[in-house]
Protein backbone atom coordinates (compact mmCIF):
# COMPACT_ATOMS: atom_id res chain seq x y z
CA UNK A 1 0.00 0.00 0.00
CA UNK A 2 1.16 3.51 -0.47
CA UNK A 3 2.11 5.04 2.44
CA UNK A 4 0.16 8.40 2.11
CA UNK A 5 -2.40 6.13 2.14
CA UNK A 6 -1.33 4.11 5.17
CA UNK A 7 -0.83 7.90 6.70
CA UNK A 8 -4.12 8.57 5.84
CA UNK A 9 -5.86 5.85 7.71
CA UNK A 10 -3.98 6.75 10.96
CA UNK A 11 -4.65 10.56 10.29
CA UNK A 12 -8.50 10.03 9.92
CA UNK A 13 -8.76 7.99 12.99
CA UNK A 14 -6.52 11.03 15.06
CA UNK A 15 -9.55 13.28 13.48
CA UNK A 16 -11.95 11.21 14.63
CA UNK A 17 -10.86 11.57 18.58
CA UNK A 18 -9.98 15.04 18.21
CA UNK A 19 -13.79 15.85 16.09
CA UNK A 20 -15.61 13.87 19.42
CA UNK A 21 -13.69 16.04 21.85
CA UNK A 22 -10.69 14.18 22.65
CA UNK A 23 -6.81 16.01 22.90
CA UNK A 24 -3.87 14.12 23.35
CA UNK A 25 -2.64 14.09 26.92
CA UNK A 26 0.50 11.52 26.73
CA UNK A 27 2.62 11.05 23.85
CA UNK A 28 5.33 7.75 24.50
CA UNK A 29 7.41 6.94 22.05
CA UNK A 30 9.78 3.53 21.42
CA UNK A 31 10.52 1.32 18.70
CA UNK A 32 7.14 0.42 17.76
CA UNK A 33 6.13 4.10 16.91
CA UNK A 34 4.18 6.10 19.11
CA UNK A 35 1.67 5.74 21.61
CA UNK A 36 -1.23 8.39 22.06
CA UNK A 37 -3.06 8.85 24.95
CA UNK A 38 -6.08 10.72 24.29
CA UNK A 39 -8.53 12.30 26.49
CA UNK A 40 -11.83 14.38 26.83
CA UNK A 41 -13.65 16.57 29.49
CA UNK A 42 -15.05 15.22 32.59
CA UNK A 43 -17.79 17.96 31.88
CA UNK A 44 -18.86 16.26 29.08
CA UNK A 45 -21.13 14.06 30.94
CA UNK A 46 -22.64 12.21 28.50
CA UNK A 47 -19.75 10.55 27.32
CA UNK A 48 -18.76 7.54 29.65
CA UNK A 49 -15.25 6.87 28.10
CA UNK A 50 -12.75 9.72 28.71
CA UNK A 51 -9.28 8.13 27.47
CA UNK A 52 -8.24 6.62 24.45
CA UNK A 53 -5.14 5.05 23.39
CA UNK A 54 -3.83 4.87 19.67
CA UNK A 55 -0.58 3.35 18.31
CA UNK A 56 0.68 5.67 15.49
CA UNK A 57 3.00 3.77 12.99
CA UNK A 58 3.36 6.19 9.84
CA UNK A 59 6.50 8.83 10.26
CA UNK A 60 3.48 11.63 8.55
CA UNK A 61 1.29 10.22 11.13
CA UNK A 62 3.81 11.46 13.37
CA UNK A 63 4.64 14.33 12.42
CA UNK A 64 0.77 15.21 11.82
CA UNK A 65 0.06 14.92 15.40
CA UNK A 66 3.04 16.68 16.99
CA UNK A 67 1.82 19.84 15.06
CA UNK A 68 -1.57 19.29 16.56
CA UNK A 69 -0.04 19.08 20.06
CA UNK A 70 2.37 22.33 19.19
CA UNK A 71 -0.96 24.06 18.40
CA UNK A 72 -3.42 22.82 20.91
CA UNK A 73 -0.51 23.98 23.35
CA UNK A 74 -0.13 27.30 22.12
CA UNK A 75 -4.14 27.46 22.31
CA UNK A 76 -3.28 26.71 26.32
CA UNK A 77 -0.62 29.46 26.58
CA UNK B 1 34.67 45.76 -11.15
CA UNK B 2 34.44 44.77 -7.52
CA UNK B 3 37.02 45.26 -4.90
CA UNK B 4 38.53 42.16 -4.81
CA UNK B 5 41.16 43.30 -2.00
CA UNK B 6 41.39 41.09 1.45
CA UNK B 7 42.68 42.53 4.74
CA UNK B 8 43.16 38.74 6.37
CA UNK B 9 43.87 39.05 9.75
CA UNK B 10 45.69 41.80 8.82
CA UNK B 11 47.31 40.19 5.80
CA UNK B 12 46.70 42.21 2.86
CA UNK B 13 46.48 41.02 -0.78
CA UNK B 14 45.22 41.91 -3.86
CA UNK B 15 42.67 39.43 -4.40
CA UNK B 16 41.10 36.17 -1.91
CA UNK B 17 43.36 33.67 -4.29
CA UNK B 18 46.50 32.48 -2.28
CA UNK B 19 48.41 29.39 -3.52
CA UNK B 20 48.29 27.09 -0.09
CA UNK B 21 51.76 25.26 1.27
CA UNK B 22 52.43 22.80 -1.21
CA UNK B 23 54.41 22.13 -4.51
CA UNK B 24 53.46 25.33 -6.30
CA UNK B 25 54.97 26.79 -3.81
CA UNK B 26 58.28 25.09 -3.34
CA UNK B 27 60.71 27.65 -4.56
CA UNK B 28 60.68 31.82 -5.47
CA UNK B 29 60.87 30.78 -9.05
CA UNK B 30 57.31 29.63 -8.99
CA UNK B 31 55.39 31.57 -6.18
CA UNK B 32 57.03 34.52 -8.42
CA UNK B 33 55.50 33.35 -11.53
CA UNK B 34 52.15 32.80 -9.79
CA UNK B 35 52.13 36.12 -8.91
CA UNK B 36 53.12 37.41 -12.19
CA UNK B 37 49.86 34.99 -13.47
CA UNK B 38 47.71 36.80 -11.00
CA UNK B 39 47.68 35.12 -7.71
CA UNK B 40 47.20 37.32 -4.70
CA UNK B 41 49.05 35.42 -1.88
CA UNK B 42 51.33 32.17 -1.57
CA UNK B 43 51.84 30.01 1.73
CA UNK B 44 55.17 28.99 0.68
CA UNK B 45 56.04 25.25 1.03
CA UNK B 46 56.71 23.89 4.62
CA UNK B 47 59.83 25.35 6.20
CA UNK B 48 61.64 22.88 8.94
CA UNK B 49 64.09 20.67 9.15
CA UNK B 50 64.92 20.00 5.41
CA UNK B 51 63.26 16.08 5.25
CA UNK B 52 63.98 13.69 2.32
CA UNK B 53 61.74 12.32 0.06
CA UNK B 54 60.28 9.28 -1.58
CA UNK B 55 59.98 8.50 -5.34
CA UNK B 56 57.14 8.31 -6.26
CA UNK B 57 55.03 10.56 -4.10
CA UNK B 58 51.36 11.15 -6.12
CA UNK B 59 48.25 9.44 -6.98
CA UNK B 60 45.42 10.58 -8.79
CA UNK B 61 41.68 8.97 -8.14
CA UNK B 62 39.80 9.46 -11.75
CA UNK B 63 36.38 8.74 -11.96
CA UNK B 64 34.56 7.93 -14.95
CA UNK B 65 36.76 10.07 -17.24
CA UNK B 66 37.22 12.74 -14.60
CA UNK B 67 41.02 13.08 -14.18
CA UNK B 68 42.45 14.12 -10.83
CA UNK B 69 38.42 13.64 -9.11
CA UNK B 70 40.79 13.33 -6.25
CA UNK B 71 44.57 13.51 -5.50
CA UNK B 72 46.80 11.11 -3.02
CA UNK B 73 50.32 12.39 -1.80
CA UNK B 74 53.11 10.94 0.24
CA UNK B 75 55.36 14.33 0.06
CA UNK B 76 56.86 15.63 3.16
CA UNK B 77 57.27 19.66 4.33
CA UNK B 78 60.41 21.28 1.89
CA UNK B 79 63.52 19.65 1.34
CA UNK B 80 65.73 22.43 1.29
CA UNK B 81 67.50 24.49 3.32
CA UNK B 82 66.12 28.00 4.86
CA UNK B 83 68.71 29.62 4.32
CA UNK B 84 67.95 29.08 0.58
CA UNK B 85 64.01 29.21 1.40
CA UNK B 86 64.83 32.35 3.50
CA UNK B 87 66.78 34.14 0.45
CA UNK B 88 63.89 33.45 -2.04
CA UNK B 89 61.28 34.49 -0.15
CA UNK B 90 63.13 37.69 0.16
CA UNK B 91 63.42 38.35 -3.22
CA UNK B 92 59.91 37.48 -4.09
CA UNK B 93 58.91 40.00 -1.04
CA UNK B 94 60.78 42.89 -2.80
CA UNK B 95 59.57 42.15 -6.32
CA UNK B 96 55.82 41.85 -5.04
CA UNK B 97 55.45 44.06 -2.12
CA UNK B 98 52.26 43.94 -2.56
CA UNK B 99 51.47 40.56 -2.19
CA UNK B 100 50.63 38.22 0.26
CA UNK B 101 53.85 35.73 1.42
CA UNK B 102 53.35 33.35 4.26
CA UNK B 103 55.32 30.89 5.44
CA UNK B 104 54.14 27.61 6.56
CA UNK B 105 55.94 26.46 9.36
CA UNK B 106 56.67 23.09 10.85
CA UNK B 107 58.91 21.78 13.75
CA UNK B 108 58.69 19.80 16.42
CA UNK B 109 56.50 20.66 19.69
CA UNK B 110 59.28 22.51 21.42
CA UNK B 111 59.19 26.25 22.61
CA UNK B 112 62.66 26.72 21.79
CA UNK B 113 62.44 25.40 18.30
CA UNK B 114 59.30 27.94 17.77
CA UNK B 115 60.85 30.57 18.87
CA UNK B 116 63.96 29.69 16.37
CA UNK B 117 61.99 29.19 13.54
CA UNK B 118 59.88 32.21 13.96
CA UNK B 119 62.54 34.45 14.26
CA UNK B 120 64.33 33.46 11.68
CA UNK B 121 62.17 33.64 8.56
CA UNK B 122 60.25 36.67 10.43
CA UNK B 123 63.51 38.35 9.48
CA UNK B 124 63.13 38.30 6.04
CA UNK B 125 59.98 40.08 5.74
CA UNK B 126 57.48 37.61 5.81
CA UNK B 127 53.55 38.84 6.21
CA UNK B 128 52.38 36.31 8.24
CA UNK B 129 53.13 32.86 9.63
CA UNK B 130 50.69 29.28 8.77
CA UNK B 131 52.13 26.71 11.36
CA UNK B 132 51.48 23.42 9.70
CA UNK B 133 49.75 20.96 12.18
CA UNK B 134 47.91 19.18 9.87
CA UNK B 135 50.37 17.03 7.24
CA UNK B 136 49.10 13.71 8.02
CA UNK B 137 52.21 10.91 6.88
CA UNK B 138 55.82 11.16 8.02
CA UNK B 139 56.20 14.07 9.52
CA UNK B 140 52.76 12.77 11.84
CA UNK B 141 55.23 9.77 12.47
CA UNK B 142 57.74 11.77 14.15
CA UNK B 143 55.37 13.76 16.29
CA UNK B 144 54.72 16.75 13.70
CA UNK B 145 51.88 17.97 11.52
CA UNK B 146 49.12 16.19 12.31
CA UNK B 147 49.89 13.98 15.16
CA UNK B 148 50.17 17.23 17.29
CA UNK B 149 47.18 18.89 15.06
CA UNK B 150 44.78 16.28 16.95
CA UNK B 151 45.81 17.07 20.30
CA UNK B 152 43.85 20.70 21.59
CA UNK B 153 46.47 21.06 24.27
CA UNK B 154 49.31 20.63 21.81
CA UNK B 155 47.58 23.06 19.10
CA UNK B 156 47.32 25.51 21.66
CA UNK B 157 50.93 25.30 23.26
CA UNK B 158 52.50 25.28 20.25
CA UNK B 159 50.34 28.20 18.75
CA UNK B 160 51.10 30.08 22.24
CA UNK B 161 54.80 29.67 21.20
CA UNK B 162 54.77 30.55 17.53
CA UNK B 163 52.71 33.84 18.88
CA UNK B 164 55.49 34.69 21.88
CA UNK B 165 58.05 35.02 18.78
CA UNK B 166 55.83 36.33 16.12
CA UNK B 167 55.18 40.30 15.11
CA UNK B 168 53.47 39.38 11.88
CA UNK B 169 49.66 37.22 12.35
CA UNK B 170 49.90 34.04 12.97
CA UNK B 171 47.11 31.34 11.09
CA UNK B 172 46.45 27.87 12.35
CA UNK B 173 46.42 25.17 9.65
CA UNK B 174 44.43 22.38 11.27
CA UNK B 175 43.86 18.74 10.24
CA UNK B 176 40.66 17.31 9.14
CA UNK B 177 41.69 13.98 10.44
CA UNK B 178 39.83 14.34 13.45
CA UNK B 179 36.18 14.00 14.78
CA UNK B 180 35.52 17.29 15.94
CA UNK B 181 37.67 20.41 13.79
CA UNK B 182 36.41 22.76 16.21
CA UNK B 183 38.05 21.44 19.29
CA UNK B 184 41.24 21.95 17.83
CA UNK B 185 40.59 25.41 15.87
CA UNK B 186 38.92 26.45 19.47
CA UNK B 187 42.46 25.43 21.20
CA UNK B 188 43.89 27.31 18.54
CA UNK B 189 42.04 30.21 19.52
CA UNK B 190 42.88 29.86 23.03
CA UNK B 191 46.42 29.45 21.96
CA UNK B 192 46.23 33.56 20.59
CA UNK B 193 45.84 32.59 16.61
CA UNK B 194 45.34 35.59 14.74
CA UNK B 195 43.48 32.92 12.31
CA UNK B 196 42.93 29.75 10.95
CA UNK B 197 43.04 27.44 7.78
CA UNK B 198 41.39 23.98 7.10
CA UNK B 199 41.79 21.84 5.60
CA UNK B 200 45.34 19.72 5.46
CA UNK B 201 44.81 16.54 3.44
CA UNK B 202 42.60 13.52 4.55
CA UNK B 203 44.34 9.96 5.42
CA UNK B 204 44.40 8.25 2.67
CA UNK B 205 45.10 5.09 0.30
CA UNK B 206 44.26 5.77 -3.64
CA UNK B 207 44.18 2.10 -4.35
CA UNK B 208 45.50 -0.93 -5.15
CA UNK B 209 46.96 -2.57 -8.44
CA UNK B 210 45.36 -5.57 -9.49
CA UNK B 211 48.36 -6.87 -11.29
CA UNK B 212 50.85 -6.49 -8.54
CA UNK B 213 48.80 -6.01 -5.89
CA UNK B 214 50.92 -3.14 -4.74
CA UNK B 215 49.61 -0.20 -2.99
CA UNK B 216 49.50 3.09 -5.42
CA UNK B 217 51.22 5.15 -5.01
CA UNK B 218 53.97 2.51 -4.14
CA UNK B 219 57.69 2.82 -3.03
CA UNK B 220 59.23 -0.23 -4.31
CA UNK B 221 56.57 -2.13 -3.55
CA UNK B 222 55.90 -0.71 -0.15
CA UNK B 223 53.29 1.93 0.61
CA UNK B 224 52.20 4.39 3.26
CA UNK B 225 49.21 6.31 3.86
CA UNK B 226 49.41 9.39 2.22
CA UNK B 227 47.02 13.06 2.32
CA UNK B 228 44.28 13.14 0.24
CA UNK B 229 42.67 16.31 -1.41
CA UNK B 230 41.34 18.00 -4.91
CA UNK B 231 37.70 18.08 -5.72
CA UNK B 232 36.54 15.26 -3.80
CA UNK B 233 37.04 16.43 -0.58
CA UNK B 234 35.79 19.98 -0.95
CA UNK B 235 32.30 18.89 0.59
CA UNK B 236 34.45 17.82 4.14
CA UNK B 237 36.46 21.13 3.70
CA UNK B 238 33.24 23.10 2.90
CA UNK B 239 31.63 21.91 6.29
CA UNK B 240 34.47 21.81 8.73
CA UNK B 241 35.00 26.03 7.38
CA UNK B 242 31.48 25.98 8.23
CA UNK B 243 31.01 24.31 11.96
CA UNK B 244 34.01 26.43 12.66
CA UNK B 245 32.20 29.67 11.09
CA UNK B 246 28.80 29.28 13.25
CA UNK B 247 30.84 28.46 16.20
CA UNK B 248 30.41 30.88 18.78
CA UNK B 249 34.07 30.48 20.42
CA UNK B 250 35.49 30.57 16.93
CA UNK B 251 35.78 34.16 16.48
CA UNK B 252 38.89 34.81 13.95
CA UNK B 253 38.93 34.95 10.47
CA UNK B 254 39.29 31.12 8.20
CA UNK B 255 41.46 30.83 5.22
CA UNK B 256 39.27 28.03 3.21
CA UNK B 257 41.16 24.90 1.24
CA UNK B 258 40.44 21.67 -0.56
CA UNK B 259 39.29 21.12 -3.00
CA UNK B 260 38.97 24.40 -4.59
CA UNK B 261 39.09 24.52 -8.56
CA UNK B 262 36.67 27.26 -9.58
CA UNK B 263 35.35 30.78 -8.97
CA UNK B 264 32.17 29.12 -7.47
CA UNK B 265 33.89 26.64 -5.22
CA UNK B 266 35.64 29.59 -4.08
CA UNK B 267 32.42 31.46 -3.73
CA UNK B 268 30.68 28.81 -1.51
CA UNK B 269 33.86 28.58 0.61
CA UNK B 270 33.05 32.78 1.09
CA UNK B 271 29.83 32.37 1.31
CA UNK B 272 30.16 30.12 4.91
CA UNK B 273 32.77 32.25 6.27
CA UNK B 274 36.19 32.09 4.03
CA UNK B 275 38.20 35.26 4.30
CA UNK B 276 40.57 34.04 1.81
CA UNK B 277 40.62 30.30 0.19
CA UNK B 278 44.01 28.74 -0.52
CA UNK B 279 44.64 26.49 -3.62
CA UNK B 280 46.48 23.42 -4.34
CA UNK B 281 45.29 20.68 -6.42
CA UNK B 282 43.44 22.80 -9.43
CA UNK B 283 47.09 24.09 -9.99
CA UNK B 284 48.82 21.32 -9.98
CA UNK B 285 46.45 19.83 -12.17
CA UNK B 286 45.40 22.70 -14.58
CA UNK B 287 48.64 25.34 -13.84
CA UNK B 288 49.18 29.01 -12.09
CA UNK B 289 47.12 30.65 -14.57
CA UNK B 290 43.41 29.12 -13.76
CA UNK B 291 42.99 31.90 -11.38
CA UNK B 292 42.29 34.42 -14.32
CA UNK B 293 39.16 32.68 -14.56
CA UNK B 294 38.73 32.23 -10.49
CA UNK B 295 39.37 36.28 -10.35
CA UNK B 296 37.24 37.15 -13.74
CA UNK B 297 34.33 34.94 -12.11
CA UNK B 298 34.87 36.21 -9.15
CA UNK B 299 34.28 39.82 -10.54
CA UNK B 300 31.37 39.00 -12.70
CA UNK B 301 29.57 37.52 -9.89
CA UNK B 302 29.96 39.88 -7.49
CA UNK B 303 28.95 42.88 -10.35
CA UNK B 304 25.95 41.05 -10.82
CA UNK B 305 24.83 40.37 -7.46
CA UNK B 306 25.56 44.33 -7.00
CA UNK B 307 28.35 43.58 -4.53
CA UNK B 308 31.21 45.97 -4.07
CA UNK B 309 33.74 44.44 -1.46
CA UNK B 310 34.20 40.88 -0.37
CA UNK B 311 32.91 41.76 3.10
CA UNK B 312 29.13 41.79 1.14
CA UNK B 313 29.81 38.40 0.63
CA UNK B 314 31.97 36.83 3.31
CA UNK B 315 29.75 35.18 5.87
CA UNK B 316 26.55 35.69 4.44
CA UNK B 317 25.31 31.90 4.41
CA UNK B 318 26.82 30.89 7.72
CA UNK B 319 23.59 31.51 9.48
CA UNK B 320 21.88 29.30 7.73
CA UNK B 321 23.80 26.14 8.94
CA UNK B 322 22.71 24.70 11.82
CA UNK B 323 21.82 21.57 13.74
CA UNK B 324 19.24 18.90 12.47
CA UNK B 325 17.49 19.60 14.91
CA UNK B 326 16.61 23.00 13.83
CA UNK B 327 15.43 22.00 10.65
CA UNK B 328 11.76 22.23 9.79
CA UNK B 329 9.71 18.95 9.56
CA UNK B 330 6.49 20.12 7.59
CA UNK B 331 8.96 21.73 5.15
CA UNK B 332 8.14 19.68 1.99
CA UNK B 333 9.47 19.16 -1.36
CA UNK B 334 8.48 16.77 -4.42
CA UNK B 335 9.89 15.40 -8.09
CA UNK B 336 7.93 16.71 -10.94
CA UNK B 337 9.07 15.23 -14.22
CA UNK B 338 8.86 17.04 -17.24
CA UNK B 339 7.62 15.00 -19.88
CA UNK B 340 8.64 17.57 -22.65
CA UNK B 341 12.32 17.41 -21.80
CA UNK B 342 12.64 13.71 -20.29
CA UNK B 343 14.46 11.32 -22.30
CA UNK B 344 12.68 8.23 -20.35
CA UNK B 345 16.07 6.49 -19.37
CA UNK B 346 13.81 5.43 -16.26
CA UNK B 347 16.65 6.17 -14.38
CA UNK B 348 14.78 7.84 -12.19
CA UNK B 349 12.41 5.54 -11.91
CA UNK B 350 15.00 2.37 -11.04
CA UNK B 351 16.22 4.56 -8.53
CA UNK B 352 13.12 5.23 -6.35
CA UNK B 353 12.08 1.87 -6.86
CA UNK B 354 15.28 0.01 -5.94
CA UNK B 355 16.76 2.72 -3.35
CA UNK B 356 14.05 4.98 -2.57
CA UNK B 357 10.34 5.50 -1.55
CA UNK B 358 8.59 3.72 -5.24
CA UNK B 359 7.08 6.70 -6.29
CA UNK B 360 7.72 7.25 -9.95
CA UNK B 361 5.33 5.40 -11.77
CA UNK B 362 6.73 4.19 -15.55
CA UNK B 363 3.11 4.79 -17.81
CA UNK B 364 1.76 4.76 -21.37
CA UNK B 365 -0.32 7.39 -22.63
CA UNK B 366 -3.60 7.01 -24.54
CA UNK B 367 -1.84 6.84 -27.92
CA UNK B 368 0.64 4.50 -26.52
CA UNK B 369 3.77 6.80 -25.75
CA UNK B 370 5.75 5.79 -22.67
CA UNK B 371 6.21 8.36 -19.72
CA UNK B 372 6.76 8.72 -16.14
CA UNK B 373 4.94 10.42 -12.91
CA UNK B 374 5.31 11.37 -9.60
CA UNK B 375 2.82 10.12 -7.20
CA UNK B 376 3.56 13.41 -5.32
CA UNK B 377 1.78 12.06 -2.44
CA UNK B 378 4.12 9.68 -1.63
CA UNK B 379 7.37 11.55 -2.82
CA UNK B 380 9.38 12.33 0.51
CA UNK B 381 11.22 14.83 -1.94
CA UNK B 382 14.76 12.72 -1.13
CA UNK B 383 16.29 13.96 -4.61
CA UNK B 384 17.46 10.76 -5.76
CA UNK B 385 15.64 10.58 -9.24
CA UNK B 386 16.73 14.64 -9.92
CA UNK B 387 20.31 13.99 -8.95
CA UNK B 388 20.35 10.49 -10.96
CA UNK B 389 18.50 12.06 -13.93
CA UNK B 390 21.29 12.65 -16.78
CA UNK B 391 19.27 15.55 -18.13
CA UNK B 392 19.18 19.03 -17.38
CA UNK B 393 15.55 20.42 -16.62
CA UNK B 394 13.95 17.01 -16.51
CA UNK B 395 12.89 16.67 -13.16
CA UNK B 396 12.40 19.81 -10.69
CA UNK B 397 12.10 19.83 -6.98
CA UNK B 398 9.05 21.86 -5.76
CA UNK B 399 7.82 23.15 -3.00
CA UNK B 400 4.48 22.44 -1.96
CA UNK B 401 2.78 24.44 1.00
CA UNK B 402 2.69 22.60 4.14
CA UNK B 403 1.43 24.70 7.12
CA UNK B 404 3.53 26.18 9.89
CA UNK B 405 7.07 25.12 10.40
CA UNK B 406 7.97 22.67 13.27
CA UNK B 407 11.32 21.33 14.14
CA UNK B 408 12.43 18.23 15.92
CA UNK B 409 14.01 19.99 18.93
CA UNK B 410 10.34 21.50 19.64
CA UNK B 411 8.22 18.68 18.32
CA UNK B 412 10.48 16.63 21.28
CA UNK B 413 10.09 19.66 23.40
CA UNK B 414 6.36 19.29 22.97
CA UNK B 415 5.55 15.79 23.50
CA UNK B 416 7.37 15.78 26.58
CA UNK B 417 5.05 19.02 28.12
CA UNK B 418 2.37 17.54 30.70
CA UNK B 419 -0.55 17.88 29.04
CA UNK B 420 -3.37 19.49 30.57
CA UNK B 421 -7.13 18.59 29.40
CA UNK B 422 -9.62 20.13 31.26
C1 LIG C 1 51.84 17.14 -2.98
C2 LIG C 1 51.29 17.93 -1.85
C3 LIG C 1 52.16 18.45 -0.91
C4 LIG C 1 51.67 19.21 0.16
N1 LIG C 1 52.53 19.75 1.05
C5 LIG C 1 52.07 20.52 2.06
C6 LIG C 1 52.96 21.18 2.93
O1 LIG C 1 54.17 21.10 2.81
N2 LIG C 1 52.43 21.94 3.92
C7 LIG C 1 51.08 22.09 4.10
O2 LIG C 1 50.64 22.80 5.00
N3 LIG C 1 50.22 21.48 3.26
C8 LIG C 1 50.68 20.70 2.25
N4 LIG C 1 49.80 20.14 1.37
C9 LIG C 1 48.34 20.34 1.57
C10 LIG C 1 47.80 21.53 0.78
O3 LIG C 1 48.37 22.73 1.19
C11 LIG C 1 46.26 21.63 0.94
O4 LIG C 1 45.97 21.83 2.30
C12 LIG C 1 45.52 20.40 0.46
O5 LIG C 1 46.13 19.89 -0.68
C13 LIG C 1 44.05 20.71 0.17
O6 LIG C 1 43.90 21.63 -0.88
P1 LIG C 1 43.53 21.19 -2.40
O7 LIG C 1 42.33 20.31 -2.35
O8 LIG C 1 43.35 22.47 -3.13
O9 LIG C 1 44.72 20.42 -2.90
C14 LIG C 1 50.26 19.40 0.29
C15 LIG C 1 49.41 18.89 -0.68
C16 LIG C 1 49.91 18.17 -1.75
C17 LIG C 1 48.97 17.66 -2.79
Amino acid sequence: MSSYKEFLKEKEKIDELYENGYTITHVREDLSGAFLTFERSKLDLKNKEQRKELQILTADARKYFSNLLIANQKKLV
Amino acid sequence: MADLRVNFAGIQSPNPFWLASAPPTNSGYQVQRAFEAGWGGAVWKTLGEPILNVSSRFAGTHFNGQRVAGFNNIELITDRPLEENLKEIYETKKRFSNHAVIASLMVEPKQEKWHEIVKRVQDVGVDGFELNFGCPHGMAERGMGSASGQVPELVEKQTYWAKEAAKVPVIVKLTPNITDITATAYAAVQGGADAISMINTINSLAGVDLDSWNTIPHVAGKGAHGGYCGPAVKPIALNMVAECARHPEINVPISGIGGISTWKDAVEFMLMGAGSVQVCTAAMHHGFSIVEDMIDGLNNYLDSKGIAALDGLIGQSVEKYSDWGNLDLNYKIVARINNDVCINCNKCHIACEDTSHQCIDMLTSENGNAYLEVREEDCVGCNLCSIVCPVDGAIDMVEIPNGEPMTWNERQAAIKLPICNS
